[in-house]
This record gives C-alpha cells, sequence and structure tokens, in this order.
C-alpha cells in the first residue's frame, strides 16, 4: 500500500501556486524589472516589462484559487507517492553526478597522464581527438544509463552495463563519427 | 505573374525536384522523398513501441537533422518532411502492439485494444491490423485535405478582418481555451498556461535590463526553446515512466502469449461495412484536430462511442459486440486519432498557434532553421514576387500527401511486421532515450548550462504528471509568450495607448468574452478523475 505524501493535493497545489502568484506580483517582477506595468517613453504611455510576467502570475493566481475553491473537494485528487518522488530524486541526483563525471573526466585524465609522463597537454587542444573526446562522454553516459536501470530495476546487473556500453557506442556513432562540427558533451564548454 | 495554382506547383516542385540524392532508370529522387520515407519509417517503430512516442523520435531526431542539413531555408522541407513522416507513422504504429499484446503503443491507441485485443486472441490479428491500418490511413488522408482547403482560407480570412488588438486577443483566447480544454481540469490548465508565459517572459523584455533574471547571467539569456520543451515533454515523461516500472518492480511480468498472426484479409464487404464507421470519426476527429489543444485521445473516445451506438442499432445477433472483438470499434478509434493529425496543423500554419506536440517541434525546427515563420502571414499569395514561405507551406502539404501515398503503399506491410517492438523492456529504453535527449540537446547547444536546465524542466514536468497538470498548455503558451507580448506591444502603440484596446473593438471584445466564457464554462463541469 503506498503511503500517500498528503492528504488532499488539489488543495496543497492550489495553495502553493496561489502563494507564487502573490510572491510573484508583489516581490519578484516589481523587484526584478526595471519598468513597470506601463513607462512614459519621450512622452509616449508604452507596455512596461512587468506588465506580461504580471499576466503570467495572475493566469497561476486564477487557476490556484479556482484549484483550491473548486477542486478542494474532489473525491479523486491526484495520490502522490512519496517513494515514488524519493527515487525520482534518487535518478536525479545520479544524472547530476553522471554529468559532472562526464565534465571532468576528460581534463583529470589528461593531468594524469601530464603527471604520470611528464607531458604539458592540454585538454582543449584534444577535445576533438579521439580517444579523449569520448573519455567523459563514455564515463559519465555510462553512469547515466547503467545507474538509472539499476535504480529502476533495483538492482545493478550486467546487462544494464552491457546496454549502457552499446548505447553510447551507438551514440557516438551517430553524432560524433559522420560530422565534424558537432561536439559531444562536454567538449563545447572545454 | 504568380498565381495560386503556380504557387502549388512551386510546392510540389520543391519536394520532387529539390536537391537531388540519386536516380533510378534516371528518374531523379530528391533528398526531401528519402527524407519522407525515412521519417515515416521511424514513426512507425517508435509508435508501435511502448514507451516511446512521435515528440521522442522528432526530439532526437530535430538536432542531428539540422546539423546535416544547417540553417539554410533548403534545409526546411527535409527536415520538416521527416518530422511530418513521423507524426504519420507513429499515428498507425500505436495501434500494432495494441491489438498484438493489449498494450497501446501510443495513448490514443487505448480504445484500439478493446477490440483489437480479443480480434487477435479470435486469431484475426492480421485482420484486426490491416482494419486499423485501412482506417487510419484513410481518416489521415480525409483530415489532410480538410487542411489543405481551411488552412490558406482562415489564414486569409485572419490577415484580411483581424488587426493587431483582435491578434491579441485571438492569441488570449487560443490559450485560455488549451487550458480549459487540455487535461479535464481548466484550473491546472490555467497553471500551466501560467507556467509557461512565465518561463518565456524570464531574462526578455524590451529594457536593457533582462526582466525575472535576479541578476544572473544564466538567465539573462532567456530560456530557449529546446530545454524547456524537450525537459518538460520528453525528459518529464521518461522520469514519470520510470517511477511507474520501479514501482512494479516486483511485479513478475506474465509471458507476451504469441498471438497468430493469421492470414485472412480485408474483403471488398468489410471495406463496405466499415466506411460508415471510418467517415464519421474522420469528420469528428478533423473537427477536434482543428481545435488548438485537443488531443487524438478524446477524438478517438468520441469516434469510438458513436461507433458503438450506430453498431447497437444495426449488428446482426451473431456479429460480436463492440469491446468483443468488432472491427467496426477498432476502423472507428483508428480513423478518430489519425485525422486529428492533419488538422491539427490547421491553427498552427493559419494562425502560427501549435495545437498538438507534433506541431510543437514543426515550430521548433521552423525556429531553428529560419526563413518560414508558421503564421497567417505565410498565405500571402503575392503576385509580383514569389513569396518563399508560401512555396514551402504548399511543400509541406506536398509532403504530407506523400506520407499518405507511402501509407497506402508499404504502410501497413512495415506495420504487420513490428510486433517485435512491444518486446523491447521500457526499464532499458527509457535510460537510452534519457541520455539520446540530453546528447541531442547539447550537441545543438554545446553548453552543459541546457543539460541543468533540460533536467531542471524534467523535474518540473514530472511534478506536473504527477499532480495531474497537462504539460501541453505551458509549451504552447511558452511557445506564444514572445508573440502574445509584442502583438500587444505593437496594439497598444497603434491604438494610441488605448488602455482599453482589447475591449474597444467589437471582434476583439468578442474573443476576450469567449476566453473568460470558456474558462468560467470548463471550471463548473465535474473535473476527469485521473
Amino acid at each position: 500500500m503506498k503511503k500517500p505524501l498528503f492528504q488532499n493535493t488539489n488543495v496543497m497545489t492550489g495553495l502553493f501556486f496561489t502563494a507564487l502568484a502573490l510572491l510573484l506580483l508583489f516581490v519578484w517582477i516589481p523587484l526584478d524589472s526595471d519598468t513597470g506595468l506601463i513607462e512614459k517613453v519621450r512622452r509616449q504611455v508604452a507596455i512596461g516589462d512587468a506588465l506580461a510576467p504580471t499576466v503570467a502570475a495572475l493566469f497561476l493566481l486564477i487557476g490556484g484559487g479556482l484549484l483550491m475553491l473548486l477542486e478542494g473537494k474532489s473525491d479523486t485528487p491526484p495520490a502522490i507517492d512519496a517513494a515514488s518522488v524519493k527515487f525520482v530524486a534518487r535518478i536525479f541526483a545520479m544524472l547530476v553526478l553522471s554529468f559532472v563525471l562526464m565534465r571532468y573526466a576528460g581534463p583529470l585524465a589528461v593531468q594524469v597522464v601530464n603527471a604520470i609522463q611528464g607531458n604539458d597537454l592540454e585538454y582543449r587542444l584534444l577535445r576533438d581527438t579521439a580517444p579523449w573526446k569520448w573519455l567523459g562522454y563514455v564515463l559519465g553516459g555510462t553512469l547515466a544509463i547503467c545507474g538509472t536501470i539499476s535504480l529502476t530495476e533495483g538492482r545493478f546487473s550486467l546487462r544494464a552495463l552491457v546496454v549502457a556500453l552499446l548505447a553510447i557506442a551507438a551514440m557516438i556513432a551517430i553524432f560524433d563519427l559522420p560530422f565534424d562540427d558537432l561536439l559531444l558533451p562536454p567538449n563545447g564548454d572545454l | 505573374m504568380m498565381g495560386t495554382l503556380d504557387y502549388i506547383w512551386l510546392g510540389v516542385l520543391a519536394v520532387f525536384q529539390g536537391p537531388e540524392l540519386f536516380s533510378i532508370f534516371g528518374l531523379p529522387i530528391s533528398i526531401t522523398l528519402l527524407m519522407i520515407l525515412c521519417g515515416f519509417l521511424l514513426g512507425i517503430v517508435v509508435g508501435a513501441t511502448p514507451g516511446l512516442a512521435g515528440p521522442v523520435a522528432m526530439a532526437i531526431s530535430l538536432p542531428i537533422l539540422i546539423s546535416v542539413f544547417g540553417y539554410t531555408p533548403d534545409a526546411l522541407l527535409p527536415v520538416m518532411g521527416f518530422l511530418i513522416g513521423i507524426m504519420k507513422g507513429a499515428t498507425i504504429g500505436g495501434a500494432v502492439p495494441a491489438i498484438l499484446f493489449n498494450t497501446p503503443g501510443t495513448p490514443d491507441a487505448y480504445m484500439t485494444t478493446l477490440d483489437g485485443y480479443p480480434m487477435a486472441q479470435k486469431g484475426h490479428a492480421k485482420k484486426a491490423l490491416r482494419v486499423a491500418h485501412f482506417a487510419s490511413v484513410s481518416g489521415d488522408t480525409f483530415s489532410d485535405v480538410v487542411l489543405v482547403i481551411c488552412a490558406p482560407f482562415l489564414a486569409l480570412l485572419v490577415e484580411q478582418y483581424l488587426d493587431l488588438p483582435e491578434k491579441t486577443a485571438l492569441l488570449i483566447l487560443s490559450l485560455s481555451f488549451i487550458a480549459a480544454a487540455v487535461g479535464g481540469s481548466a484550473a491546472k490548465g490555467l497553471i500551466s498556461t501560467g507556467l509557461g508565459l512565465l518561463v518565456a517572459f524570464i531574462g526578455t523584455g524590451a529594457d536593457f535590463y533582462p526582466r525575472l533574471s535576479m541578476g544572473t547571467e544564466a538567465l539573462s539569456q532567456g530560456i530557449t526553446l529546446g530545454p524547456a520543451i524537450l525537459g518538460v515533454l520528453i525528459i518529464g515523461a521518461v522520469f514519470h515512466e520510470l517511477a511507474g516500472q520501479w514501482r512494479h518492480r516486483d511485479v513478475v511480468s506474465r509471458p507476451v502469449p504469441q498471438i497468430e498472426i493469421g492470414s485472412d484479409r480485408l474483403s471488398l464487404g468489410d471495406v463496405r461495412k466499415l466506411m460508415p464507421y471510418i467517415g464519421r470519426s474522420a469528420i469528428v476527429g478533423t473537427m477536434v484536430g482543428a481545435l488548438p489543444g485537443i488531443g487524438s485521445t478524446l477524438a478517438a473516445t468520441i469516434g469510438y462511442t458513436m461507433g458503438q451506438r450506430r453498431h447497437e442499432k444495426i449488428a446482426k445477433p451473431d456479429e460480436p459486440a463492440f469491446g468483443e472483438g468488432a472491427m467496426e470499434g477498432i476502423a472507428a478509434t483508428e480513423a478518430a486519432n489519425s485525422s486529428v493529425s492533419g488538422a491539427n496543423l490547421i491553427p498552427v500554419l493559419s494562425l502560427g498557434i501549435p495545437g498538438n506536440t507534433a506541431a510543437v517541434f514543426l515550430i521548433l525546427a521552423a525556429d531553428s532553421i529560419g526563413g518560414f515563420n508558421p503564421g497567417p502571414s505565410v498565405f500571402k499569395f503575392t503576385t509580383d514576387a514569389v513569396n518563399p514561405e508560401l512555396v514551402i507551406a504548399f511543400g509541406l502539404f506536398t509532403a504530407m500527401f506523400v506520407a499518405n501515398f507511402l501509407n497506402w503503399t508499404i504502410g501497413g506491410l512495415f506495420m504487420r511486421s513490428m510486433g517485435i517492438m512491444a518486446r523491447v523492456p521500457k526499464q532499458l529504453l527509457l535510460p537510452v532515450v534519457l541520455l539520446l535527449t540530453l546528447t541531442a540537446i547539447y550537441v545543438q547547444e554545446t553548453r552543459l548550462e541546457v543539460i541543468w536546465f533540460t533536467l531542471a524542466f524534467g523535474l518540473l514536468g514530472y511534478g506536473m504528471r504527477l499532480l495531474a497538470i497537462s504539460p501541453l498548455p505551458f509549451v504552447i503558451a511558452f511557445i506564444l509568450g514572445g508573440k502574445l507580448e509584442a502583438t500587444a506591444r505593437q496594439a497598444f502603440d497603434a491604438t494610441g495607448s488605448d488602455p482599453f484596446f482589447l475591449l474597444n473593438n467589437p471582434i476583439a471584445a468578442a474573443f476576450m468574452v469567449l476566453s473568460v466564457a470558456i474558462i468560467f464554462l470548463a471550471s463548473r463541469k465535474k473535473p476527469e478523475s485521473k
């Protein structure tokens, strides 16, 4: 039996978006826009930068209000299962970790090789040279796919690793091998 | 002097005589034709794979296609032809697992399972697939004909009768209609629309300081279309599906029974029997599809219910009832959901308002490549000089009919061989789709920042699905946000800074009253249970 996170999700959702709309209307929009709802430019009145986000906030306010008032007592509000939310949080954290690994694996490997061989290589100059350009993508991508499969299945399996490696090889074949002008992550940033 | 027929002919030639790829017996085959074929076959594959759908294939293909064809107007037809091929292929592909394995490949194929699977269990799987294919292609072709006739006329009407205040009010009406119609809860639709507008307004504006950027470099450049749309639509859906897979990880899956495909054909008598169901469903689906935001699932439900009523009245006692393996049930569903796809392009091509995810990706492609801005200005039949956008529009219509031709000829055969795709385990497929989508976004924008943005929007998309808030109004509002503000600014200036410019004009005022009335009426109706 799954444990619901909130008793009435519609009321909570309505409340959240009403509060967000009020925050937008009275704090974020006034403090973070240089012009108001309307502005005077050379004696001409024009629409200011704050008007459009105010309309967006009004949509949220009306939507949140209607949700609380009209659907708050719905017999079938969406049930939120706390365990599923935690699972997605774990997947998200694992993906962040994968992309951090993807970002730093290549430059780190170059530094290690430099330290061992006494070279003066720079990853930036190698970012379009095999196998350096694939290092971060292979490591980070494998962790992302294999980790996500393992978390979903609740166990690590060799099958997950093989699927990840094959998928990464296929993606390199699709995005990198045929195109000179495409850079796999993270090589465009380095 | 250019006439209407000249434009149509130029559009046809743009598809058939575009850049040549190779020739068969001296007959040149243009790259656009090949791209339509590839997109169509890929569409059938993804449509037949539960957990994948047309939008996923479009999201992944778009950056690759743009890399291949570049950012020139010559790229528009091959790229958009490919996307149209996917859209049409995925529509028929969704019926395959629905019939063979009782698992709809796409959400709108759910009603197909009701009669398709019982037919398959009785040994008539091949006939069920043939019925689904015939009904689907008939509905789709009908819908395309309506699109070709209606879109230019609607665009001309808009250009002739609507000025800036009315266009602003029309955009607001579209947003409120989508908010009210999508997802079954007007309140949640408004929230989704509000979020989409808010995100569209971050880091933009007329002033030197990029509004709502909190002084940060990342937000001051604004949020680009790719991360927001793909994050909410694709990554959010992947997170949601993965959570579902994880929840049921301990459930021992029953082996999928091997269905005997059978060999029965669709006779002329069968076709005659099916046509009234297909005709009605095609009309319903086309009408539903022409309204932005209402999806093919609703069209399928209406088509099926109408077909069921008719069947109850006229069916012979020995014929199976709807839900027990009636081929009329498959025909009614498939004709309805397939006839949505063509009509769905009416609002996008004539008004610039995307009504479904396929239209969103066509806009994304047009926006990325440049040289084609879907909207009423496309249909300017200039006589002294060629309007290249109009040629592209007729090229797109031609591409749709080419895809239909492929669908009539090879679609059925290819579709019937796709049963294997339903056996691909989702928990292995979805993580690959996730990384593929993120890689596709990165190679287009080459900044790790876009990955973080996409993941963040993926979380937003997951949260929205968790709370039963449809992400489609978010995406459409995000696309239309900039256009709404620009039109409103122009209308305000053009009316001499009249603060009541939306109410002083009768058409604009009528649109505004309708916008409020739609939300009011939709809020009063009991929300659909989820």
